[in-house]
């Protein structure tokens, strides 16, 4: 069975599949998860704390979501496009979403450079 | 639970890749704990021979081994309810006692803290708490100590220890000569003043005015926001005393006394404190401060 990720608070419960998160962003100490069903969800959680739940519960599955800089978790899989000196970065299905979001020049550069390196 | 080492804005990090690391590290306290376990099982062999050895020397021995471990684990519950984040903002309201002195806390949820310098708007609905954040001087009406509003600095001053920012979202209380946060403010458009310092790192901090009045304070209790306010005249002692013995970890003051603020809970009620028509406020009013946690 495919692992999913649970947030829990202690009203209530989150349970998502890796594949369904676009991008989680911070927002101090709240984070809001951007998800493929063009639903937004806001978490009483800081980004680092989600990212350990993500490494916790995950696993190496968890390298699917690269943390980018303070304030962004993004799902690789939806990387599209990346524009260092606009510091632009698009995460796209190609289909149904496209979401822009920004981060620093050289975070988008480091990001450039481990895809090239995949495909190598 | 494993720390995650912080991060900068200009580096990236995929997740979950050094459980590699984790495992190598792991197969080795498994290695160490098997050489660990056939030592310890060896001697205890070797005792047992000895043991039987005397035995037959007709010497009787009785051993009885307790092993007891305890593992406490200490957690800190929140003061505050756990708030769906889909709900409105609003402030919780509590009140307690702590050392005979009785408090209330305000707790802010699903807000974000701003401050705002002037004459505060009454009715505007998105606010949920305000309360007068950094000292005016009586002889020239300027703002004590560094303050930064949005990103703009009007004041520079360090007469106080104590600060609190908000950059980004993010609330940091503290107590230093000099914070980058100043700086940090003001490159991020966000905010920041100065205040007396009460508690740091769980110690209490004592401050030079010896008088008594009602005091407040915005508090840092592992990671959770809130002001507190006595309902009696207190000392600045006994009321950082209280915030030391209610966990917190961090606070700097809110201006006390008759300085006047509101927070609005959740069936909508409006909870003021102060004298909003007290002569001195009036006269002060252009450079008057507030902290204001306005619903996200």
């Amino acid at each position: 069975m495919k692992k999913s990720l649970i947030i829990s608070t202690s009203i209530d419960l989150v349970r998502i599949a890796p594949e369904q998160i676009i991008y989680i962003s911070s927002d101090g100490n709240y984070s809001t998860i951007v998800q493929t069903d063009s639903e937004m969800r806001v978490l009483s959680y800081q980004l680092g704390q989600i990212e350990k739940m993500i490494s916790q519960q995950l696993g190496m599955d968890g390298n699917i979501f690269i943390r980018i800089g303070k304030s962004l978790i993004i799902n690789r899989s939806y990387i599209y496009y990346i524009n260092v000196p606009k510091q632009k970065l698009i995460l796209s299905d190609a289909a149904t979403f496209n979401h822009t979001v920004t981060a620093s020049k050289e975070a988008l550069k480091q990001l450039k450079e481990l895809l090239e390196k995949e495909v190598k | 639970m494993r720390e995650i080492k912080d991060i900068r804005d200009d580096e990236i990090r995929v997740i979950g890749e050094n459980k590699l690391n984790l495992r190598v590290r792991k197969l080795w306290i498994g290695i160490i704990s098997a050489i660990v376990f056939l030592i310890a099982l060896g001697a205890v062999l070797l005792f047992i021979f000895s043991s039987h050895k005397r035995e037959k020397n007709t010497e009787t021995i009785s051993i009885s081994i307790e092993s007891e471990e305890k593992t406490e684990v200490m957690t800190f519950p929140r003061i505050g309810q756990e708030v769906d984040s889909t709900k409105k903002g609003f402030t919780e309201v509590q009140d307690t006692t702590i050392n005979d002195i009785p408090i209330r806390i305000f707790i802010p949820h699903n807000a974000e803290l701003t401050l705002h310098v002037g004459e505060i708007d009454k009715q505007d609905s998105s606010i949920i708490y305000t309360a007068q954040a950094a000292d005016v001087r009586a002889d020239n009406g300027k703002i004590v100590g560094a303050f930064v509003l949005e990103g703009k600095p009007l004041a520079w001053g360090l007469s106080k220890k104590g600060f609190c920012a908000s950059i980004d979202g993010e609330i940091t209380i503290g107590v230093a000569d000099n914070s980058p946060l100043f700086e940090k403010a003001t490159e991020k458009n966000g905010y920041f003043f100065r205040q007396y310092p009460l508690v740091k790192d769980g110690v209490l901090i004592d401050n030079e005015p010896k008088g008594k009045a009602i005091r407040r304070a915005i508090c840092d209790r592992y990671g959770e926001i809130f002001m507190v306010e006595t309902l009696t005249q207190e000392s600045f002692h006994d009321f950082s005393q209280a915030l030391v013995d209610l966990n917190i970890g961090n606070a700097v003051y809110l201006v006390g006394s008759s300085a006047y603020g509101w927070a609005v809970d959740e069936t909508g009620k409006r909870w003021e404190f102060g004298d909003e028509n007290n002569y001195m406020w009036q006269k002060m009013a252009k450079n008057r401060s507030y902290i204001v946690w306005k619903k996200k």
